[in-house]
């Protein structure tokens, strides 16, 4: 669940992953046919506004993302596309970019869009909230004309990196004349909003669904197909497969069912299972350790915590095979930037204890080392699996564990505000750029009391925050990718937070739908293309 | 000689005698679990999801982690019993003197205690007990006092009726003009007197305390350090369709053991209630 926010950056290179790439099926057959209402769920619960400035995680950048509209996203292919930008170049220094902005867009209050909505969702939204640490460098943006915005940034800034910011799942453009003179993470319009999108907003019933209707003043001729497009929310993966199978449900993104299901509900040939979709999105289920806690001062005490768990036995049967293990912060479906060159704290309870005698923490009488409270964050029924069996994993070394499994806004306020934890087990989704949405977890600046999906363990090295500032400005592409692979081998080694298991998200979707599964972040891409076959 | 004569009254309700043999084998159940079962019950120690009798080690199979099912019932009937017991301890303390007081005094005392109990009456039981939890945290104790709070009114209700009906016989008016002190005659006096239909009314709430905590874990609030009934339904929930046995085998634990407590607060009804008596 989680996050969300972290996708937001993306970028960069090629797209594609492991998971894809393999077949030729898409998912659409003949000419789109109008009409219709698509219900939707995904693998999580309802997000606390419908649409959160910061990003809030990926339950609200599944419903904000039908709504409002970034200024480009990322194709399949890898290529990049305008949405609300028609284009953009860098200046000979690349130190600017010039953006043409697509014109004739109304907001859904009738309002046109202008630059100036650009310019202020650029200085009042990315800047502060939503991605603030992809702009650290940003100096300014200007609008000389009508349809034109320059950015404006006090380094060289990579053309890949820059239109990753742009393709950042919550880097929308806001209506200025909603959100300008109030507190933008406060305003209502965040339950209601007002955006560009293919989708318009209707109604919010809590606890059960959005329901959005047709956007008939929608710039991009045709779309959207649908006339309707509801969001429901299934606590239960079970009541999920069960609504699913009744026909109430079409299309279910991240893992709407448990894995026996979908061998079940695919084997009537009346769904459809895919793990298209998450490339710019993989998912991992990980564990940190809050450096505030004396224990974790040296870095075999984490070394140890990591050698102490088989992440080969979450990922088989918490995971049921879904998922592998994880051996790197940047993730292997990653073909620009991951690489197996890393520290490896492998499955070792032997080493683990060694670790930790050597690191001045031998068994006391009772047969602990010392205790740790283990918060696993509610959201996925899965990670409750998973602190039992890192809860068991670690009282075999010796580490006695209190496991606490919060809901979802608890374990957010205490992860991410109130730095209650002295081991927790999130998740988050990463894109192929690790500029800034893999580097926050590890970065000083990444410290952000309060903002969910950031660096809550505090880790805090120059030597790291050096070399990210040094990813963020290298314009060659190759020397780049070394700086990235030095990365993961000092992240591995110092162990303040790493991936136990990569996941392999599954969209399932009834075999009426046509056109899902077409983005490399399928969850936040507009839905505009969808249609139900008769 | 009364012992026998309540022994008597009691197992010529057969229900009641049957229940209180279940009862009894829970008991010695959890009192025994840590022989049968010396390590943690959460412990995973074979594949997943083996169904009952698929593999002899494990009888009743394993959950989706692969822990022993059977381990974590028998350790299950501990945690249970215990907060059963427990929730009903606190909210018997809490109804007993709330209502003594407020049968003995009267006046304002009474009108405070009982627009108090009232209070508590009006809102659902199992969504302050959910609050409750929230708000404190998950933990065995936290789940005891928040189902204590939610039970005591009525027992404290009952109390008050038997204390409106005792405090002036003449018994206790003689003890008055003895010069005896309130508490003493609430506490000696009064009571003894009062306190039969006060324990059968508390073995229901111990009853009502498991399920409230089967609930709780159910909805995945109960405490994940303890292996308790309610938590395996839950955990086994959305196995449903494919494993049901993971639901099944705690669920009927659960009812077995709730049908047996009230079978046995019928029991003691007949056996406690004069006005029934030889009926």
């Amino acid at each position: 669940m989680t996050i969300k926010v972290s996708r937001r950056v993306f970028g960069a290179g090629i797209v594609a992953t492991g998971l894809v790439g393999t077949s030729g099926t898409s998912f659409a057959q003949g000419t789109p046919r109008r009409g219709g209402t698509l219900v939707a769920t995904w693998g999580g619960g309802e997000p606390q506004a419908c649409y959160v400035p910061a990003g809030g995680g990926s339950s609200p950048t599944f419903s904000s993302s039908k709504l409002f509209e970034r200024l480009a996203l990322r194709r399949m292919d890898g290529k990049f596309e305008g949405v609300l930008a028609e284009s953009w170049k860098p200046s000979a220094d690349f130190k600017s970019y010039t953006v043409k902005i697509r014109r004739g867009v109304k907001f859904h209050d009738g309002k046109d869009m202008t630059v100036d909505d650009v310019v202020y969702s650029v200085t009042d939204i990315w800047k502060k909230y939503a991605v603030a640490s992809a702009l650290t460098d940003f100096a300014g943006i200007e609008a000389p004309d009508a349809d034109t915005v320059v950015f404006k940034y006090n380094n060289p800034t990579p053309e890949f990196f820059f239109a990753s910011t742009l393709c950042s799942p919550v880097a929308y453009i806001v209506p200025k004349h909603v959100y300008a003179g109030s507190d933008p993470v406060t305003n209502p319009a965040n339950n209601a909003p007002i955006a560009t999108g293919p989708w318009k907003f209707k109604e919010w019933v809590r606890g059960s669904h959005f329901e959005y209707v047709k956007n008939e003043n929608y710039w991009k001729k045709d779309e959207p197909y649908l006339d309707r497009l509801i969001i429901r929310y299934v606590r239960d993966p079970a009541g999920r497969a069960a609504a699913m199978e009744a026909g109430d449900i079409h299309i279910g993104v991240f893992n709407p069912v448990a894995p026996p299901d979908i061998k079940r509900l695919t084997a009537t040939g009346k769904f459809v299972a895919t793990p298209k979709g998450y490339e710019e999105a993989v998912w991992s289920t990980t564990l940190e350790c809050n450096m505030r806690n004396p224990v974790f001062a040296k870095r075999e005490v984490r070394q140890a915590i990591f050698n102490a768990v088989n992440r080969d036995f979450i990922a088989k049967t918490v995971y049921y095979g879904y998922a592998r293990p994880g051996t790197s912060p940047i993730y292997s479906p990653n073909k620009e930037f991951f690489t197996a060159d890393t520290f490896k704290t492998p499955f070792d309870p032997k080493k683990a204890a060694a670790l930790l005698d050597a690191a001045g923490f031998p068994k006391k009488a009772d047969g602990k080392r010392f205790t740790l409270n283990l918060l696993s964050a509610g959201w996925f029924q899965e990670n409750g699996k998973v602190g039992a069996y890192v809860k068991q994993a670690l009282e075999d070394v010796g580490i006695g564990i209190n496991l606490t499994v919060p809901d979802r806004p608890s374990s957010i306020k205490r992860i991410y505000t109130d730095y209650d934890f002295d081991l927790a087990i999130s998740n988050q989704a990463n894109p192929s750029e690790p500029v800034p949405s893999t580097t926050q977890y590890f970065t000083t600046d990444g410290i952000l009391k309060g903002v969910p999906f950031r660096n809550a363990s505090g880790y805090s090295n120059p030597d790291v925050d050096k070399l990210v500032a040094s990813i963020k400005v290298e314009t060659d592409p190759a020397k780049r990718k070394a700086l990235v692979f030095e990365f993961q081998k000092i992240i591995t080694q110092e162990a303040p937070l790493l991936p136990l298991v990569e996941l392999e998200s599954i969209t399932l979707a009834s075999t009426k739908v046509q056109n899902h599964s077409n983005d490399p972040n399928f969850l936040a891409a507009s839905w505009g293309d969808l249609w139900l076959a008769s | 000689m009364q012992r026998f004569e309540f022994l008597g009254r009691f197992s010529r309700n057969r229900g009641a005698l049957v229940g209180a043999c279940l009862i009894l084998v829970v008991a010695l159940m959890a009192a025994f679990a840590s022989v049968f079962f010396p390590t943690d019950p959460l412990r995973i120690v074979g594949m997943p999801e083996l169904w009952p009798g698929e593999d002899p080690e494990f009888p009743l199979g394993t959950d989706s982690l692969g822990r022993d099912i059977l381990s974590m019932i028998v350790h299950g009937a501990r945690a249970t019993l215990l907060i059963g017991l427990f929730a009903s301890a606190v909210a018997t303390l809490i109804g007993v003197s709330v209502g003594a007081a407020a049968g003995y005094f009267g006046g304002w005392v009474d009108e405070i205690g009982m627009r108090v109990a009232e209070l508590f009456q009006t809102i659902p039981n199992l969504i302050f007990v959910l609050t409750i939890v929230v708000i404190l945290g998950s933990t065995l104790t936290n789940i005891v006092i928040a189902i204590g709070i939610v039970s005591w009114t009525p027992i404290a209700r009952m109390t008050r009726a038997e204390f409106l009906s005792l405090r002036d016989r003449e018994f206790v008016q003689a003890c008055r003009s003895m010069g005896m002190s309130d508490l003493r005659i609430i506490v000696s006096e009064i009571l003894p007197n009062a306190l039969p239909p006060v324990i059968v009314l508390s073995s229901l709430v111990v009853a009502g305390a498991i399920l409230f905590e089967s609930a709780v874990s159910f909805l995945g609030l109960g405490d994940p350090n303890v292996a308790s009934w309610g938590r395996l339904v839950g955990d086994g929930r959305q196995l449903i369709r494919s494993s049901w046995y993971i639901c099944a085998i705690p669920g009927i634990a659960i009812m077995i053991t709730v049908l047996c407590l009230n079978l046995v607060g019928d029991g003691l009804n007949d056996a406690l209630n004069p006005k029934l008596r030889d009926r």
